[in-house]
C-alpha cells in the first residue's frame, strides 16, 4: 500500500502538476482540482504503469487519494502480484 | 490475424497515392456561447474550451445534407487532383441522407461520374481511415485505379441540442481525397495501415432508435433515444488506449520511429485525447496538427479536414512522415502511415444547385427551402 500511495503522490505531482503539499490520503481528486477527464487520465495512466485492469467506470472525482491507492493495491494483491510500476 | 498483419509494405510494392485533397464546410460559424444558449446548457465558453479545446464549429443550414457537403468536398478534391477521373467512390459517413439507400451513389451521380461503383462505409469517427485503407487495397490490387474517398457528416442532424455531453462537441463538414496508383517513395503514398474493432463497446457511442433493433414504427425505448448518445468519460479511456496502440502498430509496420514522425493528425475528437495520445507516442507538440478549436469534432470528416486545412498544408513538407489515427463508435479504431501529400488542397462551398436525385423531390420544402419558396411565390 505504501509504495502504491507514494507512487500515486509522485504521479499526481509530476504529471498532473498538483502541489505535493496539498496531497494527503483524505484529499479527494476533486480537492486536487482534477476534473472528470483528468481522473480518467489518471486511471488510464495507473493501468499502464502497474499493468492492472482498473475499472474505468469507477474513475470519479470524489475518490480520495487513499481510495485510489487501495484500488490499485487490491489488484496488485491478486495472483499476478509483486509488480513494480512501469515508468 | 488482424488487418495489420495482412498489410504488405515491402519497399518495392506499389501503393495508393493521395493526388487530390478537397474540403467543404457549411458557412455558418457557431461559437460556444451560441451553443450554450440554444440548448440552455449548464456550462459556459470557458468550460467547453477547457474540456474539449473547441472554440467554434460549423453548423449545416436546414436543408443542407451530408450528401450536399460530400458533393462539395468531392468536387474540390477532383479540382485539386487535376486531370483524373475516379473509377470508384467511397463515402465514409454515419449520418447518411437516408437510412436506405446509401448516399454515395447519389453523390457520384451529382458529381457527374456516371455509373461508377459507389458505396457508403460506416465506421463512425474512424470512417475516413477505414475508407482510405479499403480504397488503398482496391488500388493496390488493381480493382480500381483511381478512387475518390469522401468523408462527410452532419452530426447536427442527430445530436440533441440540450445534451451538454455532445452538443458543444460536434460540427458539420466534409473532406475528400483522390487516390491513384503510385510508389512508396512518392509524397502522398499510403505506407501502412492498422484497423481494429471491438463490438463489446457498441453501446458507448450510439443512436439507439430507428434501426432494425428499435424500428421507427415501435415506441422509442427512451424519449431521447432518437438522438446520438456518447458516454464521454469511458470513451476517453478507450480512445487513448486504442489510438496509442494502433498508432504504435502502424509505426512498427512502417518501420518508422515515433521521433521521426513530422506530422501527427489524430481524429479531432477532443484536444485532451489528442494531447494524451501524442504524449504517449512520444511525438513532440510541434509535430502535432489539428483544427479542433475552429471546427470541433466533425466525425468521419475530421482527419481529411486537417489534411485540407491551408495552414496545416503549409506547415508540413511534401513527403514528410505522417501518422493518422482515429477512434470512433463501434468501437472502431484505425491508423495510417502516410507520406505527406504534395497535392494543394481545394475547398468548395456547399453546392447550391438543386439535388435532382429522385429521393429529394418528394420533400423539396425541407431539402431546399430556397427553391421551394421560389416555386411557390
Amino acid at each position: 500500500m505504501d509504495r502504491v500511495y507514494d507512487h500515486l503522490v509522485t504521479l499526481l505531482a509530476d504529471k498532473f502538476e498538483v502541489d505535493a503539499e496539498r496531497i494527503g490520503p483524505d484529499a479527494t481528486l476533486d480537492d486536487l482540482d482534477l476534473d472528470s477527464l483528468a481522473v480518467v487520465e489518471l486511471y488510464v495512466t495507473l493501468q499502464e504503469e502497474w499493468q492492472i485492469p482498473l475499472d474505468d467506470s469507477a474513475a470519479v472525482a470524489d475518490l480520495t487519494v487513499a481510495d485510489v491507492a487501495r484500488s490499485v493495491s487490491a489488484l496488485l494483491d491478486e495472483p499476478a502480484s509483486g509488480r513494480e510500476a512501469v515508468q | 490475424m488482424n488487418a495489420h498483419d495482412r498489410t504488405v509494405t515491402h519497399a518495392a510494392s506499389p501503393t495508393a497515392v493521395i493526388t487530390g485533397i478537397g474540403s467543404c464546410l457549411p458557412p455558418h460559424v457557431v461559437d460556444n456561447d451560441t451553443v450554450v444558449a440554444r440548448g440552455a446548457l449548464h456550462t459556459d465558453d470557458a468550460w467547453i474550451r477547457d474540456r474539449t479545446g473547441i472554440t467554434r464549429r460549423r453548423h449545416a443550414d436546414p436543408g443542407t445534407s451530408t450528401g450536399d457537403l460530400a458533393v462539395g468536398a468531392g468536387r474540390a478534391a477532383l479540382a485539386s487532383a487535376g486531370d483524373h477521373r475516379p473509377e470508384m467512390l467511397l463515402l465514409a459517413t454515419s449520418t447518411p441522407d437516408h437510412p436506405c439507400p446509401a448516399t454515395a451513389p447519389a453523390v457520384a451521380h451529382r458529381l457527374g461520374l456516371g455509373t461508377i461503383p459507389a458505396f457508403d462505409l460506416a465506421a463512425v469517427c474512424s470512417g475516413f481511415l477505414y475508407a482510405l485503407a479499403t480504397a488503398s487495397a482496391l488500388v493496390r490490387s488493381g480493382t480500381s485505379s483511381t478512387v475518390l474517398v469522401i468523408a462527410a457528416d452532419t452530426y447536427t442532424s442527430i445530436v440533441n441540442p440540450a445534451d451538454r455531453e455532445t452538443a458543444p462537441i460536434f460540427g458539420d463538414g466534409a473532406g475528400a481525397v483522390l487516390l491513384r496508383p503510385g510508389t512508396r517513395d512518392e509524397p502522398g503514398a499510403v505506407i501502412a495501415v492498422d484497423l481494429g474493432a471491438d463490438g463489446s463497446g457498441s453501446d458507448l457511442i450510439t443512436v439507439p432508435y430507428g434501426g432494425s433493433r428499435h424500428p421507427h414504427h415501435l415506441p422509442p425505448p427512451e424519449p431521447d433515444a432518437r438522438y446520438f448518445h456518447m458516454q464521454g468519460r469511458t470513451v476517453y479511456a478507450h480512445a487513448v488506449r486504442r489510438m496509442t496502440q494502433s498508432a504504435g502498430s502502424v509505426l512498427r509496420r512502417a518501420d518508422w520511429a515515433p521521433e521521426t514522425v513530422r506530422a501527427f493528425v489524430g481524429h479531432q475528437a477532443n484536444q485532451r485525447i489528442l494531447d494524451s495520445v501524442g504524449d504517449r507516442l512520444g511525438i513532440a507538440p510541434a509535430h502535432r496538427f489539428g483544427n479542433i478549436g475552429e471546427l470541433g469534432n466533425t466525425a468521419a470528416a475530421s482527419i481529411p479536414l486537417v489534411l485540407a486545412d491551408p495552414a496545416v498544408h503549409h506547415g508540413v513538407a511534401p513527403g514528410a512522415r505522417s501518422l493518422l489515427s482515429a477512434f470512433g463508435g463501434g468501437l472502431t479504431w484505425a491508423s495510417v502511415a502516410l507520406n505527406w501529400p504534395a497535392a494543394v488542397p481545394r475547398s468548395e462551398a456547399p453546392p447550391t444547385d438543386l439535388d435532382t436525385t429522385p429521393l429529394c423531390t418528394p420533400d423539396l420544402s425541407r431539402s431546399h427551402p430556397w427553391t421551394a419558396s421560389t416555386t411557390t411565390s
